[in-house]
């Protein structure tokens, strides 16, 4: 009972530190770097401390500061209590959502089986598809409160774009769980040893599919539609000034965090090495380490691996962020339905013949 | 429409109305334009650690106020009053400068020495107005109104603080002899 | 669809696209009345950025208009300055030296690069394509380093003058700009390859904002937008100025009307332009680049210091203004959005009776709502971008 509990608190505060400690604000810090790498140019690289300036990295400190002193208003007209819980209402699905998602094996460790996954239930990958949905209402709540033209054009573009792709994401995933036979995303992870069980490699069109829905339902570009910066200013969060703006962009780069994790458990074999095993490693390690400490070296090597290819997705979807127009409003929702919908009904058809086959 | 059209020369540039294959299917040049910007990506970053030759970085950014930019001969600053080596202006009031300026910037009061020679005895240049169009320059007879190279501290917080007297104005003949140089090049007879 | 909204009790919204909205950038306002993301009317109203260039140049002498026509079409200032001084050498009928047309055509070629530059970048970025309008900006960075390495400003250039130019070229500026051009063309790779073929792009721009060439025609369009619409019309080479009609150089034109033709035409033009810079520099002749008038051109300070008649002159021309003789002539260049027109009226006195521009981007202005009606509210953004409206000239 009690190794539990501190193993739970333990992955609890890990995730917790990984995510809002470290990846929030260096995401910020990554957006300005990589997009100034991209477009020939230097980021921002002026905050110091007694002079001082480590390529910028105090700029997160910067700006958590300056969020912090600015004066929050809520606009004439404007429903005050919406208006408040809104960003909220946006930022607790993407945090909630990393609670399902495996960042390393199963191990044996003083005796005990820790499994590094914060709760590993039965309805794994629908569990985050919940989550996701009620993350649209932030959106919608946003921009109607906000007693505006603009940010309530934001908001419809917002439900209508979220609703759809949400939608096709699900059907998406169904071709993964038919190969795995498995909600359980730990489960999927654990059987992706083998380099050509990666989810890759069984699932090609599910994996473009799924990564570009993802980020459709992020509301990142291309799909920034109901934030346009050009034509509705700044979208649903036009009014929003100081920690509630903050939230909503946390929210934001909490996803990409969330989707990465994602897309790396299902098709790139979550924390294996290619061509390694977990039996492998701790093996290796054995040698010099004793069995406890062969275990923990393992987790580390794992758990490193894991968040490496976590790193290399976020980086992707930063350059294509950075590279590509937006689309028109009533072009994203003709992808999603006309284009989207029929290929992902086609690769289940498919994936069903191929298992029916085998 | 009375031109033949070899000398007219036109170019068709849409190539096809329709979408081709290549291009309906997104993913390609999705792909295409990944490999554009990770180019730069990686070209930038190598550029910081091996930058190419004579250079600091291969991102042409100047930092300034650490690094500052080397500006052409040619460049229009702030246009300033030609001092000759015992402190007094060659500027000789004809007003030539005041009538010419498009802005109206420029205001003298003009007054004789005992010896017969003209001088400003106030030469204000309302700074709030000048556009450095560089006319002032153009038109003195004696080169005793010069565009420098300076381009710092142009803005103030007072609005009074803009009108430039005379004494703000003037510069020995040494610290803008590149300028001289320059304009009696440009302004000589063989260049003309 | 529009059978139940009939029982629908709902109301066309008005919504104002002020003079402050990151799109308009030229201060326009558009009054749009729309039916959910339909447009269903539109009223377009200029004049915010009006300044009164015209009543201006009343009072001021033929030569003090110079500096107020660079900030007409402020992104492609040269060819203001030539455009004018085209004009009142046409009302004095006088005609420049060869080196001096050479270098016009320079300086007007490398402003209609720079503004064809900004243009495209400004539609990329409101697109959201950040990269491909961070890369023109880049080139354009390099193509005016180039022009104050010739005139001293970036921007406010008061290059040209009547009956010449300020300075002849600097030495170094033909490797220079060799050199420029060369990264210029990379650049201009690097986003041809990022936008012409992304069908993102394309269906952003492909048959939006359609104009049929007779329409075109008599709403009076000019430039890249009727050349769009697959007329071949270029005051360069119908009514060749300067020595436009020596330069080997093609004219491009689309084949729809649409904001797709008018940006691929814009592409092309920039690399015709930098064929035109190339050959001019080789071509260039070596000689005078003022006429030797002194009572239309100031003389060089040699002979304002030597000779007494190019003295009186200098004082008389300064203060009381060139006299052209009494007249009116309309004269046209090419701009980099169409034909830049000026209407010049003299009365005999140092400064102008009446100068009149004919801006070339009112017309396509006025023809917004034409181009965008039935259509969405993302639509007005490419359309706005790739006419080019340039505020200072539209509302002079």
């Amino acid at each position: 009972m009690i190794p539990d509990l501190i193993e739970s608190i333990l992955k609890i505060l890990f995730i917790f530190g990984v995510n809002i400690g470290f990846f929030s604000p260096i995401l910020g810090w990554v957006e300005r770097k990589q997009s100034a790498l991209m477009q020939d140019r230097v980021g921002a690289n002026r905050a110091d401390i007694f002079g001082f300036t480590i390529i910028g990295l105090f700029h997160p400190i910067a700006d958590a500061i300056k969020v912090l002193t600015k004066e929050d208003f809520i606009p004439d007209g404007a429903d005050r209590l919406i208006h408040t819980i809104a960003p909220f209402v946006s930022l607790t699905p993407a945090i909630i959502a990393f609670a399902v998602i495996p960042f390393g094996g199963q191990y044996e460790l003083f005796g005990h089986k820790v499994n590094l996954i914060i709760a590993d239930l039965d309805v794994g990958i629908l569990f985050i598809f919940a989550f996701a949905s009620l993350g649209s209402f932030g959106a919608v709540l946003g921009g109607w409160a906000s007693n505006n033209n603009w940010s309530f054009l934001g908001g419809l573009r917002a439900s209508a774009q979220m609703l759809s792709y949400e939608v096709v994401m699900g059907l998406n995933i169904i071709g993964v769980i038919m190969v795995y036979g498995t909600l359980r995303l730990s489960e999927i992870g654990a059987m992706q040893v083998d380099l050509f069980d990666w989810g890759i490699f069984l699932q090609p069109v599910g994996f473009v599919l799924f990564f570009t829905c993802a980020i459709a339902e992020n509301k990142r570009a291309p799909f920034d539609v109901a934030e346009a910066e050009s034509e509705l200013v700044a979208g649903y969060f036009t009014e929003y000034s100081g920690l509630k703006f903050v939230m909503f962009w946390m929210g934001e780069f909490l996803e990409i965090v969330t989707i990465s994790a994602l897309v790396t458990t299902m098709f790139f074999g979550a924390w294996h090495l290619p061509f390694v095993s977990d039996k492998m490693l701790v093996d290796f390690f054995l040698g010099f380490a004793g069995d406890n400490g062969a275990t923990i070296l393992a987790m580390v090597v794992n758990i490193i691996t894991f968040f490496a290819k976590v790193v290399f997705f976020i980086w992707l979807q930063m350059t294509i962020r950075w590279t590509l127009p937006r689309f028109r409003y009533d072009q994203v929702m003709r992808l999603g339905w006309k284009m989207f919908l029929p290929i992902a009904l086609i690769n289940i058809f498919i994936t069903g013949l191929v298992l029916l086959v085998k | 429409m009375g031109i033949p059209i070899e000398k007219l020369k036109p170019k068709r540039v849409r190539k096809n109305i329709e979408l081709t294959l290549w291009e309906r299917l997104y993913i390609f040049e999705i792909i295409r334009g990944v490999t554009i910007t990770t180019k730069h990506f990686v070209t930038n970053l190598i550029g910081f650690v091996l930058p190419p030759k004579g250079e600091k970085r291969s991102i042409i950014t100047v930092y300034y106020p650490d690094e500052k930019v080397t500006l052409p001969a040619a460049y229009r600053g702030r246009p300033v009053l030609v001092a000759r080596d015992n402190g007094t202006e060659k500027c000789v009031a004809c007003g030539l400068c005041e009538k010419i300026c498009p802005a109206s910037a420029i205001t003298i009061i003009a007054e004789e020495r005992e010896s017969g020679e003209r001088y400003p005895a106030s030469y204000t240049l309302d700074m709030s107005r000048c556009v450095y169009c560089g006319y002032c320059e153009e038109v003195c007879p004696k080169e005793a109104i010069v565009m420098s190279a300076e381009y710092e501290g142009l803005a103030k917080r007072d609005r009074n603080n803009l009108r430039y007297s005379k004494e703000m104005l003037l510069r020995s003949e040494k610290s803008v002899k590149d300028r001289i140089e320059y304009i009696r090049g440009i302004y000589s007879k063989c260049n003309y | 669809m529009s059978d139940s909204a009939k029982d629908l009790h709902s109301e066309h919204m008005v919504i104002n696209m002020g003079p402050s909205h990151p799109v308009t950038h030229g201060t326009v306002k558009f009054l749009l009345t729309l039916e959910g993301e339909t447009i269903v009317d539109m009223k377009v109203d200029i004049g915010y950025l009006h300044r009164g260039f015209e009543k201006m140049c009343e009072n001021g002498t033929w030569e003090q208009v110079m500096p107020y026509t660079d900030r007409l079409n402020y992104v492609s200032p040269l060819i203001n300055n030539v455009g004018y001084a085209l004009a009142v050498e046409k009302l004095i009928d006088i005609d420049v030296p060869e080196r001096c047309k050479y270098i016009r055509v320079i300086a007007s070629e490398l402003a209609r690069i720079s503004d064809h530059y900004t243009n495209i970048a400004a539609s990329g970025l409101e697109l959201g394509a950040f990269t491909a309008f961070l890369y023109f900006v880049e080139a354009r960075e390099l193509i005016w380093d180039l022009i104050e390495m010739m005139c001293g400003a970036r921007v406010t250039s008061n290059y040209v003058r009547i009956g010449g130019i300020k300075n002849d070229l600097p030495d170094g500026f033909k490797t220079k700009a060799r050199e420029s051009f060369k990264r210029c063309r990379q650049l201009w790779a690097d986003v041809d390859k990022l936008l012409t073929k992304n069908r993102i792009f394309i269906d952003r721009v492909r048959d939006v904002g359609i104009m049929p060439p007779d329409e075109a025609i008599a709403w009076g369009f000019t430039g890249p937008c009727l050349r769009a619409c697959g007329i071949p019309y270029d005051v360069r080479k119908f009514h060749p100025y300067l020595v436009y009609d020596q330069m080997d150089f093609e004219v491009p034109v689309g084949a729809k009307g649409d904001n797709f033709d008018r940006y691929l035409v814009r592409m092309e033009e920039i690399n015709q332009s930098m064929r035109i810079v190339e050959q001019a520099m080789e071509k260039i002749p070596s000689g005078p680049i003022n006429v030797d008038m002194p009572e239309y051109r100031w003389q060089s300070k040699d002979d304002i210091g030597n000779r007494i008649e190019s003295l009186i002159f200098h004082f008389k021309t300064v203060i009381e203004g060139i006299k052209p003789p009494k007249g009116e002539i309309y004269s046209a260049v090419e701009g980099a959005n169409g034909e830049l027109g000026f209407y010049l009226v003299s009365d005999g006195s140092g400064k102008p009776y009446k100068c009149r521009v004919r801006p070339p981007c009112f017309p396509l202005t006025a023809a917004m709502p034409r181009m965008v009606k039935g259509g969405f509210i993302a639509d007005i953004v490419p359309t706005f971008d790739m006419i080019n409206m340039i505020g200072g000239e539209c509302d002079r």
